[in-house]
């Protein structure tokens, strides 16, 4: 029974004009736009090499240890097609010396970053996806059932020795095989352009059909929460303006009245001072350990003899935008001049000295710019997050971006693999002795060779790490359903026909 | 005619549609209303206190030419729009200021003099929040009331044809187009009483406040942006209209006017935007930098190999007209980075006009005076007042005898004090007129997309067979 009543309902929805209008409409955004996207992913790759090929060069220039600077870039995530979360927006290239610590907020763009087409928000397929699919299953659940009230039909149904519950699976089931065809035949389509010009991994794939299952438990939901009103309803006309005017609530409203209803909170230039002096302490310090140095070694003061003979000039300063302490010891000369040469085994030991310090004042400072860039950005982000949860869309944009790795923890991984490779750095030149080098200074005597410098390499995570953040979004989504489900058999069961 | 329309607006104001878009208005207007009262004051008093510390670190230099020529006028402030709550644009990329500055190194001991630079960097780098639409009337009207006038349209015509009563309607002795402009009056009112009291609420909350001053002009502005609301409205229903007379059914006619919507107002601004900008791609940021510092090393050598090495020092003359060049020769490569960022931004504008709903977002970014062509008039504004205040510099310099009218060089200019009030002080205007003329196209273009779909409504409702 409940396959002739699934074959039935299947047959109606497949045969109507909205079937092949939605079909329709799915396949031409979704190929549309993944055009677009592939074009501009391709043209952010094309500047992540050039930024990678231009810092390269950089490196090698550099004569002495102390003059070197590193640049990290942040490669575009093939996947963000899908979803770009915030892989676009925040900046994709940032600094690390041992007294830089690569962090979100030190970033800036290394390609073209032009403020003035900022307008358009860049249109990914689950963008797509979460407005067209949400509109299809309302479309088709709205007279799902007050349809059949109205016509009369489903008292004929009723009459038969079928339970209630049955009536909705079978009802379930058939609109959902049918709107997983679009679905279905888009994503083929989008892979198929997707593949020719992007290589993917198969653990990318794995995350493709982690979108997938998102998406079918999103439609599913949009499908439920019709039905609901359908269910609920007795004319068609009521289900029907209802369903539309939840829609525009849930997709269009909702979310954008999160950020009118919650106000950054708290005072961030208050926030920032406190920590702007937290650093300026440690920078105070490091400077007094300096001092104290050059004290015993009775060469103190700027306008000494030693610091005329390596040109040192040392700069202790924080920014207070993005909390960034510079601690700027460098000397730039490459030839130490023959009167000046007794200075060399101080300027050793100075350096060796110097250096260790500055890489603990960076990495205590860099503790207090994590905790202040949490206070005021990562919170609020969080906060803003959690409220979105309430509704379909923002959980399904959590979760895929979760799978693709465009959201947040995502791009942290990135800062972290920075971190990592300073300390590798580090290592390294502690390793080759470095500090205590005449090349850390001077390059007369040779210059540094850089083939042994170690290179920087960021893999995205593995796919069970993306899994693991997609999966508690995935739950709540399923959760909903469930509800949803037994909210609608309780109210069909007891309604009258 | 007035009959079918009294007849219309009765069915609408009885109906679900028109209580759910009474609330839908009423909470989206008071929403903004009170988002704006709470945020302007701050945004207005952050523009004051910067522009009057740049005033004074100005005055502070004022008692030395030498350094009002070198160091320049400090940064300039963009005028904080009070109609933001009508369109936010893309105020939160663009950049609020403007500098006049000089921030390079010293050049053979003479500081270079300052130039005009325009901020690189994106204030949205570390956004971190999820993706939001600011809730303003660009919204407001550009999605939520087009939807609106859907769901009002869309069963007017097919709805009838379905329960027979158009059977009844075209019986009588009344032309077909009465019926057709009685029903478009029906719903275009039926759609303003909402609307209407929605906005009006919202201006009364907004003028009733003592944070936000709307002065004479803003006023003006608002009438216009009504007058584009309506305008828009219009077209909405005229499309309706035209769907719902040209299919037989009311479910169909739904779905085809939600997939035209989906694709004209929710995707095309932004799929065509993209594709747009993709003609036209200015020079990579990178590129744009080491370029900058290759130009000033050629201005420099070109100096040193005209007037020998750095050991004896050039005549004065020779340093002035140096710094002149290279301030010059620096700035109009700023210039050029601006402009192409321009264009590609104006391109990535232009395809969009296909849309109704990105016309409307242009439009009311023009009349709001924020947005792009907000951001050009500032341009536009600071260049005049850099030329305005080079030219303070020249001729107080030629006024003192005593100098050698060499400027940017301590010892080669005037020596006297100069008045802090004669120094010109930046102030960045808007024109109504200027923002008139830039939005003409999209105006016109407005009309034409209401006409064309007037005349289908028509012309498809005249040939529905009964």
């Amino acid at each position: 029974m409940l396959k002739t009543l699934i074959r039935r309902e299947l047959l109606n929805n497949l045969m109507t004009f909205r079937f092949a209008a939605v079909l329709l409409i799915t396949l031409l955004l979704v190929v549309a736009n993944t055009a677009v996207l592939i074009q501009d992913y391709e043209q952010r790759l094309e500047s992540y090499n050039a930024a990678v090929k231009k810092h390269d060069a950089e490196i090698r220039k550099a004569k002495t240890y102390s003059t070197m600077f590193l640049y990290l870039d942040r490669p575009p995530n093939p996947l963000s097609i899908f979803n770009v979360g915030l892989d676009k927006r925040l900046g994709n290239a940032v600094s690390v010396w041992n007294g830089h610590v690569p962090m979100l907020w030190n970033t800036y763009m290394h390609g073209t970053n032009n403020p003035f087409i900022a307008f358009s928000s860049s249109i990914d397929i689950v963008f797509i996806f979460k407005i067209v699919l949400s509109l299809m299953g309302l479309i088709f659940a709205y007279d799902a059932i007050a349809g059949e009230r109205e016509r009369g039909t489903l008292r004929l149904v009723l009459a038969q020795p079928i339970r209630r519950g049955q009536i909705l699976l079978a009802k379930y089931i058939s609109a959902m095989t049918c709107l997983l065809v679009p679905l279905i035949l888009s994503l083929l389509l989008a892979l198929l352009l997707l593949i020719r010009s992007i290589p993917l991994s198969s653990a990318d794939f794995l995350r493709i059909g982690g979108i997938v299952f998102a998406s079918f438990a999103y439609l599913s939901l949009f499908y439920l929460i019709g039905l609901l009103i359908s269910v609920a309803t007795r004319r068609t006309g009521t289900a029907l303006m209802l369903t539309m005017f939840i829609w525009g609530f849930l997709i269009l409203i909702y979310p954008n009245l999160i950020r009118a209803a919650v106000n950054p909170g708290g005072d961030i230039q208050a926030r920032i001072k406190t920590a702007e002096n937290q650093i300026q302490q440690i920078l105070d310090e490091y400077k007094r350990e300096r001092q104290k140095f050059l004290e015993n070694e009775g060469i103190a003061g700027e306008t000494s003899e030693f610091s005329k003979a390596l040109e040192l000039y040392s700069e202790v300063y924080v920014n207070p935008e993005t909390l960034y302490s510079y601690i700027e010891n460098v000397s730039l000369i490459s030839d130490i001049r023959p009167e000046f040469e007794h200075f060399v085994p101080v300027a050793k030991e100075y350096f060796e000295f110097v250096e260790p310090l500055i890489i603990r004042a960076a990495d205590k400072s860099w503790g207090i710019q994590k905790q202040a860039f949490d206070d005021i950005f990562v919170q609020q982000a969080k906060i803003d997050g959690m409220l979105l949860k309430l509704s379909p869309v923002g959980i399904y944009d959590a979760a895929t971006q979760a799978w693709v790795g465009t959201d947040l923890r995502g791009l942290r991984d990135f800062f972290q693999a920075g971190r990592r490779y300073r300390k590798v750095v580090i290592d390294h030149l502690y390793a080759k002795g470095a500090f205590g080098s005449r090349q850390w200074f001077s390059a007369d005597k040779g210059t540094v060779d850089w083939s042994t410098l170690p290179q920087f390499t960021f893999e995205r995570n593995d796919m069970e790490t993306n899994a693991k953040r997609a999966l508690p979004d995935l739950f709540l989504l399923l959760i909903y359903n469930l509800v949803l489900f037994m909210a609608i058999v309780l109210i069909f069961t007891k309604s009258e026909v | 005619m007035w009959h079918i329309t009294k007849r219309e607006i009765y069915d609408n104001l009885n109906s679900l549609r028109f209580a759910l878009t009474t609330i839908l208005l009423l909470a989206l207007m008071l929403t903004n209303a009170v988002v704006h009262i709470r945020e302007h004051p701050a945004q207005t008093q952050a523009y004051h206190d910067a522009t009057a510390e740049a005033v004074k670190k100005l005055e502070a230099r004022s008692n030395n030419l030498y350094r009002l020529a070198t160091e320049g006028p400090g940064y300039l402030y963009k005028a904080h729009s009070p109609l933001r709550f009508c369109a936010e644009g893309d105020e939160a990329f663009l950049a609020t200021y403007a500098r006049g500055e000089n921030y390079f190194r010293d050049i053979a001991n003479v500081r270079p003099l300052w130039r005009l630079t325009y901020p690189q960097e994106t204030p949205n780098i570390y956004n971190i929040r999820p993706n939001f639409t600011t809730l303003d009337w660009a919204f407001i009207v550009g999605y939520v009331l087009s939807f609106v006038a859907i769901l009002f349209t869309f069963d007017s015509i097919s709805g009838e044809q379905e329960r027979g009563t158009l059977r009844l309607i075209l019986a009588n002795p009344i032309p077909r187009h009465i019926i057709l402009v009685g029903k478009f009056l029906g719903t275009f009112i039926s759609i303003n009483i909402p609307l209407t009291l929605a906005v009006l609420m919202n201006l009364l909350l907004i003028s009733s406040s003592d944070a936000v001053q709307l002065n004479a002009e803003a006023w003006r502005r608002l009438g216009i942006l009504f007058v584009i609301i309506i305008l828009y409205t219009c077209l909405f229903i005229a499309l309706g209209l035209l769907v719902s007379a040209a299919v037989r059914e009311s479910g169909v006619s739904l779905v085809v006017l939600l997939l035209i919507w989906v694709s004209f107002v929710v995707f095309m601004p932004n799929t065509l935007a993209s594709i747009g900008s993709r003609t036209s791609v200015p020079m990579a940021y990178i590129e744009f930098w080491s370029e900058g510092i290759r130009l000033g090393d050629e201005v420099r050598e070109g100096y040193q190999d005209k007037y020998g090495d750095s050991q004896s020092t050039p005549p004065v003359h020779v340093i002035a007209e140096y710094l002149t060049v290279d301030a010059g020769e620096n700035e109009r490569f700023t210039e050029k980075y601006l402009n192409q960022q321009i264009t590609q931004g104006k391109r990535a504008r232009a395809i969009t006009r296909i849309s109704p709903a990105a016309i409307v977002q242009h439009l009311f970014e023009s009349f709001a005076g924020t947005g792009l062509e907000r951001h050009l008039q500032f341009i536009e504004n600071a260049k005049r007042y850099a030329r305005e205040y080079r030219d303070f510099v020249i001729d107080t310099d030629r006024a003192d005898p005593m100098s050698l009218h060499a400027i940017g060089v301590p010892e080669g200019m005037s020596q006297k004090p100069v008045s802090t009030e004669a120094i010109p002080k930046f102030k960045d205007t808007l024109s109504l007129n200027r923002d008139f003329n830039a939005a003409v196209m999209d105006l016109f273009l407005l009309v034409l997309f209401l006409v064309v779909l007037l005349v289908g409504a028509f012309l498809a409702f005249v040939r529905v067979d009964v």
